[in-house]
């Protein structure tokens, strides 16, 4: 039986080799493949084999028979694609059929891109109202009724108690009331400033803001943190330096500040966020031993970082949803 | 805050440093510098001319050509003051100046026909004055063809630095220089002041009485007598214009003088107008008017802090003097007040009057109280420097509790703990001296320092921590590059919003982010919606009740510039007054919404395709898809309605009784006030509501191992027969063999008679475990059949 699919199969590639148009294909696939050809009796005669030795030459069989049509589909293909007038013509260069796409709002991809960067140190990620009370806006960060330092931050009320949150910083107190620490948190959030509307500000903007407190939680650990962000998000070889400023809420207190240089202008220090360690008025407004635990928060614009990378600049692109501007970023 | 680095040369010598530096240093230790201003930069070109000759121009009357001298060449000038005569010394601005009044450029010029090679300039064009009554003559010691800046003393460079609300200590020139000799570690020459004298609550002269001591800590009085109002001398006024401040008389401009030397804000009072020679600090006692030195009449509220003389009000204390008792020419007997104000009353005040000053800026902050009667007598010397007179050496100073040094201590250890690194001591130490900050007690492992009254702000460990990390530079801190986290579990509450908008991305959505903020007009709900208290404007008071205002807004924007086909969705919140006034967080509502926007074009025309418009179905099946994709809808129901005050018609999704999300086509009367004549579809959905029904894991199902089996017709029925009861009756009629009912096809046409359709279904049955026999599909089929036939009047087509 080997023999006879040895020399079946020989035969066949030899006269395969000597096919060159159609007819003489037609021929050999009458003369191999059809019902009474060839590989077709090698079957027959499979059958009457004795039990024992049907799985050997079954498999090799079927090996040999697939292997041989393969090479005559290859060799058909071939003399069927050099008939030209035959075939349908087809335009592969016409427009390809596209659905309409959807995209996400910018700032939308930029915080997302903050959120991933975060989470991958394992931050959570808490939300919390727009309309806020003067005590967790203000009081409980350690802003005290009638200090200057409310001036930092103009402020819509809606009434002497109630507010649209100035920053998202009364969500870090929302969870420090309800949750122990350790916190490794941001904040993103819609927040408002009572400001006139420009190219530079705007009633309201967004803010990712981050609270981090344990027991021995570090300013140099903070700083690293802000670095690596800052490199991920800017990329590695980003210029920066941290100056010391003030906030109610931390102490000590620092600004960062990226070096930017656009195409063809001078470079400038732009600053990037705030941050600092939590001052201990805060934790003991919170319940919270200052002794023990320690934490660092820090804040940053969204539309800030967004227009520092995307070179946008005025701020009231991103709320006049002006498709020509929202198609951009697809 | 503006500085000038010639005037803070006169207390600490930073020669030898770099201006960049300064500003460097400055910035990272909290002063941060936002502006610096070469004032030698804005002089360039203009030198010091001398003028050789002067000759009447032949073609104008009122001119003259003269020869001027820079030193090295002799130019031809046209010059039209009449002043101008040879052997002056002059300002001289030569071909390419820029005159700083007016920046525009000297040029080679015909002036009638003589040639002119520069311009020979007037203080008012120099920005020095506003005197244009001629040119500026020059001492005849000026140097000819030395810079007019130079000659001038005029080759400054200005700071304007933003100082934050905790640092009051550094608003003044000696405030900045104290930081900057502390960050160089230099020694500050203070102001040497010479004066005898004794303290006393009353002299021969004045009386002083405070009557609301928490709101006046201190008042301290210097009489100075038979003083000459006038000019001020050259060096005050030069002092005075570099930080952009105008002079005004010695008097006035000593006191800005000081109140920017040393932050003490001074008030020099016509000791003649103040009755009976007593000044009061007390408070207001009704609501009435005062008139201050700006000619303004100021409403004055009941507790505002008041200075009084023996019959009425003279001065707001701590923000500006009254117009009753202020210097003028005929002045000779000065009060001078140098008093400490209780921050939150100034503040109260000056808020309240809408009048920030250079003084209650001051004030409101915290001022040194331990400085008034030396900052007092710098002025009064100074006064009698320029203005002649003598100082009463009986100074009057009311000041019934001293407020003393705070005395804090610091570890080591918990600067280490706090860092992350440690600064050695002696460094350490010598951050704290540097500060001025005296060492009253040192310990192994912790040191106390009494902290002068200037830097009230200093008050715990943590406040020392600061000063010492602020002066040693952040910059000093280590790069670490590795932290370690507690493995607390990580939540994410944005999670649910960001799933759904990555399902409306998929569905084609366009994300918009609008303002929360709208005009009376364009609020829907009205009556429910929150007022912002002090709002901007009109345009932006009321926070809204709706996504679908600020929607509209962006629709109407994009279709007028020709932007159609609109697939818009926002989330965001929404708020809503629940009673009458916001007491507590129960008295509103602040929901997340969601809002999808379908508008013109759903596909434009294409080789491939016809254009066509969104319509009610496309935003009803994205809905459908939404729901279906992250919310768990066994229970929720759908309704709808053509009853409704902005849609038209409108669908309802609810659940347990409340609305989930509703929508349709909006209404042309709402569409109009936007502008907008296209069809919008709205469908607003509260993620509150939909993310409590929000899925768990999706649970696998097997997938089938059985054929399902189909089976198609259709009925001609009357017309106004909906979908939904046709498909009720189907499934009402089945087993649970049928599985799925697809309508594939409505068909009208007047063969099939008037106020008919047909519709055409196919229904698919399958049981997950055995392959259906067609025998019991047919008996299910037909049953349905009859069903649909008799129950709705049916007929079965074809």
């Amino acid at each position: 039986m080997k023999e006879k699919i040895d020399q079946v199969t020989k035969n066949f590639t030899d006269d395969l080799s000597g096919v060159n148009d159609k007819d003489a294909l037609e021929s050999l696939r009458l003369k191999y493949f059809s019902r009474n050809g060839l590989f077709a009796n090698l079957f027959e005669e499979f059958k009457l084999l004795p039990k024992d030795e049907k799985p050997v030459y079954g498999k090799r069989l079927n090996i040999e028979k697939n292997q041989a049509q393969k090479k005559f589909d290859d060799i058909k293909a071939k003399l069927d694609s050099n008939s030209d007038g035959e075939k349908e013509f087809i335009d592969l260069t016409l427009p390809g059929i596209k659905e309409n796409i959807g995209s996400l709002h910018l700032l939308t991809q930029t915080l997302n891109e903050i959120k991933n960067i975060f989470k991958g140190l394992g931050f959570s990620v808490y939300t919390g109202p727009e309309i806020e009370s003067d005590e967790n806006n203000f009081e409980m960060l350690n802003f005290p009724p009638d200090h200057p330092a409310r001036d930092m931050q103009d402020t819509y009320f809606i009434n002497e108690s109630f507010l649209l949150r100035t920053h998202t910083s009364p969500v870090q107190v929302r969870l420090m009331k309800s949750n122990k620490p350790p916190y490794r948190a941001i904040m993103p959030g819609r927040v408002y400033r009572n400001e006139a509307v420009s190219a530079k500000s705007y009633c309201l903007f967004h803010q990712v803001e981050g609270l981090v407190i344990d027991t021995d939680i570090t300013f140099a650990e903070l700083k690293g943190t802000l670095v690596y962000f800052a490199k991920q998000f800017f990329g590695e070889n980003v210029k920066y330096r941290f100056r010391s400023s003030f906030f109610p809420f931390t102490e000590p207190s620092a600004e960062v500040d990226i070096w930017w240089e656009p195409k063809g202008k001078e470079g400038k220090w732009l600053e990037i966020l705030g941050c600092g360690m939590v001052d201990p008025n805060v934790l003991n407004n919170l319940n919270i031993d200052s002794e023990k635990y320690i934490g660092y928060a820090f804040g940053m614009g969204i539309e800030r970082m967004t227009m520092l990378k995307y070179g946008i600049d005025d701020i009231r692109l991103f709320f006049d949803n002006d498709n020509r501007f929202l198609k951009q970023f697809k | 805050m503006i500085i000038s680095l010639n005037w803070l040369s006169q207390y600490i010598d930073l020669t030898d440093i770099s201006t960049e530096e300064i500003v460097e240093k400055l910035t990272t230790c909290g002063a941060e510098v936002e502006e610096v201003i070469d004032k030698s930069s804005e002089f360039n070109n203009i030198i010091v001319g001398f003028v050789e000759t002067t000759e009447k121009h032949p073609n104008a009357d009122r001119l003259s050509i003269c020869k001027v001298f820079d030193g090295s060449e002799h130019y031809n000038v046209v010059c039209g003051a009449p002043n101008v005569a040879a052997g002056q010394k002059v300002p001289f601005a030569k071909v390419g100046a820029i005159i700083p009044n007016g920046k525009f450029e000297i040029k080679k010029a015909k002036i009638r026909g003589e040639v002119s090679l520069g311009m020979i300039c007037a203080e008012d064009e120099l920005g020095l004055s506003d005197d244009h009554s001629g040119i500026m003559v020059l001492d005849d010691d000026a140097i000819v063809g030395e810079s007019l800046v130079k000659h001038l003393k005029m080759d400054d460079i200005i700071l304007d630095i933003a100082i934050t609300p905790n640092r009051a200590d550094a608003l003044s020139h000696i405030g900045i220089a104290r930081d900057l000799a502390a960050i160089f570690d230099r020694k500050i020459k203070y102001p040497a002041i010479s004066t005898k004298f004794n303290l006393c609550a009353k002299n021969d002269d004045a009386e002083v009485v405070i009557e609301n001591p928490e709101g006046c800590p201190r008042y301290s009085a210097v009489i100075i007598k038979d003083a000459a109002v006038k000019e001020s001398p050259e060096w005050l006024k030069q002092r005075l214009t570099s930080i952009g401040l105008r002079p005004i008389n010695n008097i006035v401009d000593v006191t800005n003088f000081v109140l920017h030397e040393v932050g003490q804000p001074l008030h020099a009072f016509d000791l003649n107008n103040v009755a009976m020679h007593k000044i009061i600090v007390r408070n207001n006692n009704a609501k009435d008017k005062f008139v201050t030195l700006d000619s303004k009449e100021r409403e004055m509220l009941p507790n505002d802090l008041m200075i009084c003389d023996g019959e009425k009000p003279v001065a707001v204390a701590g923000v500006m003097g009254g117009e009753n008792s202020e210097v003028t020419d005929v002045t000779k007997d000065i009060l001078l007040e140098s008093a400490y104000f209780n921050p939150s009353y100034i503040r109260k005040t000056a808020k309240h009057l809408g009048l920030s000053s250079d003084a209650s800026y001051r004030f409101e902050r915290g001022t040194n109280p331990n400085n008034t009667v030396n900052a007092a007598l710098r002025a009064a010397e100074l006064i009698v420097e320029t203005a002649g007179g003598n100082i009463v050496n009986d100074i009057i100073d009311i000041y019934p509790s001293k407020i003393t040094n705070n005395e804090v201590a610091v570890r080591y250890s918990r600067i280490e703990k706090i860092l992350g690194f440690n600064i050695d001591r002696e460094k350490t130490l010598q951050i704290l001296k540097g500060l001025e900050f005296s060492i009253i007690e040192e310990k192994d492992d912790s040191v106390k320092v009494s902290v002068p009254t200037f830097r009230h702000d200093i008050e715990r460990e943590i406040d020392l921590i600061e000063e010492i990390v602020r002066i040693y530079g952040f910059d000093g801190i280590p790069n670490i590059d590795k932290i370690s986290l507690a493995l607390s579990p990580q939540t994410d509450q944005t999670s649910f919003e960001d799933l759904i908008r990555s399902k409306l991305v998929s569905f084609g959505g366009t994300e918009v982010v609008s303002n929360s903020l709208l005009s009376d007009g364009k609020t829907i709900n009205y009556d429910e919606s929150i007022k912002v208290m002090n709002p901007q404007s009109s345009e932006m008071s009321r926070l809204r009740t709706s996504l679908i205002p600020g929607m509209l807004l962006n629709i109407s924007r994009n279709l007028k510039a020709n932007e159609n086909g609109l697939n818009f969705f926002e989330i965001g919140h929404v708020f809503r007054l629940k009673s009458d006034k916001i007491n507590s967080f129960e008295d509103f509502e602040e929901e997340s919404h969601l809002l999808i926007a379908l508008c013109g074009n759903k596909n434009i025309t294409e080789w491939y395709q016809k254009e066509d418009q969104y319509n009610f179905y496309d935003l009803s099946g994205m809905v459908e898809n939404l729901f279906d994709s992250v919310a768990a809808v066994e229970n929720v129901l759908d309704n709808y309605t053509e009853d409704d005050d902005i849609f038209y018609y409108k669908k309802i999704k609810s659940a347990y009784d409340k609305i989930l999300g509703e929508g349709g086509k909006l209404k042309k009367d709402l569409l109009e006030k936007f502008d907008i004549s296209e069809d919008v579809y709205l469908f607003e959905v509260n993620l509150d509501l939909l993310s409590g029904l929000k899925r768990d894991v999706n649970k696998f199902e097997p997938i089938l191992k059985y054929p399902k089996v189909f089976r198609d017709f259709a009925f001609i029925l009357d017309k106004k027969i909906k979908y939904n009861t046709v498909v009720n009756t189907i499934n009402e009629s089945s087993s649970k063999l049928l599985k799925k009912v697809n309508l594939f096809d409505i068909f009208e046409s007047e063969t099939l008679g008037s106020g008919k359709k047909s519709l055409a279904f196919q229904l698919e049955y399958y049981e997950n475990d055995r392959t259906l026999r067609d025998e019991e599909i047919d008996k299910e089929f037909w049953k349905t059949i009859e069903t649909v036939k008799t129950k709705l009047k049916a007929n079965l087509r074809g």
